[in-house]
């Protein structure tokens, strides 16, 4: 029943849609460039955050809320990242379309296989805490090879005219990823850096997916700044276990590493951009991985080997 | 049926824990999301204020000393793929006495699935200008604006009734509002007649001028009737010009907002002076600075009385604030106001200290 509804609303929303590029509006940059390359000249993809934002604190500026209102499908990260500003555009666009279980709606985070869920109940006293599993997958070559087919479906209901086009695009850049994947690994493993130090929990899904560690966060729990007493502790956590790298991700203040590579001058302290479009330079989805791997390789040779 | 009334019975029983344990609620509610039970927040603003012109007297709502200035209650949910329902319990000290109340503040429900189209009905804040449809947790500053708080009283125009928002197709975000209701404000549209309707609109527009910069421009007015069953007017202008760079916004932006209010109330006319209505206007201009991630400071210079009223003397009030916010769910507010009075020898000085605090639910941010 409910399946049979939804088969001819894609199908009424074809016919509608027959001639006009689908209008697609991602949450992200990193899911708008794989739709990008997923639809080609089929779509027309928005990103409502930059890849130099935070995207725990986008606001819910009314010029997103015109731009949804004409979107044919909205593609959300998921995994409570968006909770605070997502919500609200959505409301405020006045699109049925695209609310929450309707075919224009596509939440990635629902069908990944989510890290960091907190066992038990969950307090604000730990921070902001993502309770659903960290939200950060984007990292993770292999999770966005799943999304792209994702995508691809979800393109393809909506526009049953080029599902095959989709399809076959999803198939490439998931061939692509795992072939990459491998490449990047075999990289990372000859670099000998096995730790490294991050601001927030943005790696989990990069490191988990590369071999590497994390054994302190800059961050003394999520969303709450550094304090000098907890730089002293990271500190103490570099030396001890010889980690040769830190990772700030780029919309965040760098500057309070100084005090650590005052006093470990041998740490490796690097500011990376973490979703596409973070920096000039980072324009496709494989040039922000290999970016981060290069950012690895930096600190080869330095730390423990 | 059965699962309406499971519902029913969750949502009484997670209101009477809230009330009563705020701690038990934020343990009780999930903040997935992936629950039935509504989610449920609390706010609560603790003060202390020193003022030349305020009471000493603890049964004045406003009063010097420490006080729990506000603590509100705010149940949302999805009601069914439909309609969205907000319900939201305003706690608060009662007029005369030292003992507290509870008021609904805003009870509505309003539509999802309408192209365009937000149709609200209930008790809320009407859409008369930019502050009045703030909650007191939101105020940017821990006062409402002069002209607010003189034309519409503690709890602004805060009404039942009914709301249509429709966005205009423009290439801009346009927003046009329209809302009936049944007058009951204490001070502006008092008519105790269930037949007399009193009306909002508001016309909303905003501009992004480049990817860090916004521009909103507003214009609203009302109608309505007093509570002699006279007729009586308000109108309203607001422009605001937002800032918040796409590299390094956590840490620095840059909000300037100015609005302006009007009110025409005939009842108050007197046969003597000659004025055949009497009129208050008056206009609030506030700058907030976010210099740090977690730090505030903000200005504001308010005048009221610009219709050259002589029945009114005019008064000026300059404020000045500084914020500080450990997270996205506390902070602590230090303000100080000089209010001056045309021909009245004393300035009034005020200094305050409030303490906000969120729990529960993650707010979704209105921008
Ligand atoms: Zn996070």
């Amino acid at each position: 029943m409910k399946r049979n509804s939804l088969v001819l609303l894609a199908f009424f929303g074809c016919m509608s849609l027959a001639h006009a590029r689908l209008q697609v509006v991602a949450t992200l940059p990193d899911f708008a460039a794989l739709t990008t390359e997923i639809g080609g000249e089929w779509v027309d993809v928005k990103s409502i955050a930059k890849g130099t934002q935070d995207p725990h604190f986008i606001e819910a500026k009314p010029s997103f809320m015109r731009v949804v209102h004409d979107a044919d499908l909205v593609i959300a990260n998921g995994l409570e990242l968006e909770v605070g500003w997502l919500p609200s555009i959505l409301r405020g666009a006045r699109n049925p379309k695209v609310m929450e279980g309707n075919p224009g709606f596509l939440d990635l985070g629902a069908s990944i296989q989510a890290l960091d869920i907190p066992r038990g109940s969950v307090s604000r006293a730990d921070g902001d805490v993502h309770a659903s599993g960290n939200p950060h997958y984007n990292l993770d070559p292999i999770r966005m090879g799943d999304c792209a087919q994702r995508i691809a479906d979800r393109l393809g209901q909506l526009d049953a005219s080029h599902s095959q086009f989709y399809l076959d695009k999803a198939v490439a850049f998931r061939k692509r990823m795992i072939e990459k994947t491998k490449a990047w690994t075999a990289r990372i493993k000859a670099s000998g850096v096995h730790q490294v130090v991050t601001y927030h929990k943005s790696f989990t899904y990069f490191f988990n997916r590369f071999g590497i560690t994390s054994p302190a966060m800059l961050e003394p729990k999520p969303g709450i700044p550094p304090t000098s007493t907890h730089i002293l502790e990271v500190i103490r956590i570099l030396r001890d276990q010889k980690v040769p790298l830190i990772l700030v991700e780029n919309y965040f203040d760098p500057t309070v590493t100084e005090r650590i590579r005052q006093d470990l001058p041998s740490v490796r302290s690097k500011t990376v951009a973490i979703q596409v479009g973070g920096d000039p330079e980072i324009k496709t989805y494989d040039d922000l991985i290999e970016k981060l791997v290069q950012a690895v390789e930096s600190a080869s040779g330095r730390g423990r080997s | 049926m059965y699962l309406r009334l499971l519902r029913t019975s969750v949502f009484c029983v997670s209101l009477v824990g809230g009330v009563f344990s705020f701690g038990l609620a934020h343990a009780e509610v999930s903040i997935k999301g992936k629950s039935m039970n509504p989610d449920i927040s609390a706010n609560f603003l603790g003060l202390w204020q020193q003022g030349t012109g305020i009471s000493n007297t603890r049964t004045t709502t406003s009063h010097n000393g420490f006080s729990l200035q506000e603590a509100e209650l705010q149940l949302t949910s999805d009601v069914d793929p439909y309609f969205r329902a907000s319900v939201l319990f305003a706690i608060s000290q009662t007029a005369g006495s030292t003992e507290f109340g509870i008021e609904p503040e805003e009870v509505f429900v309003e539509t999802l699935s309408l192209p365009s189209f937000t149709v609200r009905a209930g008790k809320f804040k009407m859409a008369l200008g930019k502050h009045n449809m703030l909650h007191t947790h939101a105020f940017p500053f821990i006062d409402a604006p002069l002209i607010h708080e003189r034309l519409l009283g503690g709890e602004g125009l805060n009404e039942v009734g009914v709301s249509a928002a429709a966005l205009v197709p423009t290439p801009w975000y346009s927003e046009f509002t329209a809302q009936v209701f049944n007058p009951s404000n204490e001070t502006f549209y008092g008519s105790s007649s269930s037949s007399s309707l009193g009306t909002v609109f508001h016309w909303k527009n905003l501009w992004d001028l480049s990817d860090a910069l916004t521009l909103e421009v507003g214009l609203s007015g009302s109608h309505g009737k007093t509570a002699a069953d006279q007729s009586a007017h308000l109108w309203g202008s607001d422009i605001t010009l937002k800032w918040r760079p796409s590299e390094g916004g956590k840490y620095h932006a840059l909000i300037w907002t100015t609005e302006y209010l009007d009110g025409t109330h005939a009842e108050l006319a007197t046969t003597t002076s000659g004025d055949a209505q009497n009129r208050l206007n008056g206009i609030a201009t506030w700058i907030q600075w976010q210099f740090a991630e977690r730090w505030w400071l903000q200005g504001r210079y308010e005048h009221l009385g610009l219709s050259e009223n002589f029945a009114i003397p005019s008064e000026n009030r300059e404020s000045l604030l500084l914020g500080y916010f450990p997270s996205e769910f506390s902070g602590l507010r230090l303000q100080y106001d000089l209010l001056s009075t045309q021909n009245k020898l004393k300035d009034d000085h005020r200094i305050a200290l409030q303490a906000v605090f969120s729990i529960g639910a993650h707010p979704a941010h209105a921008y």
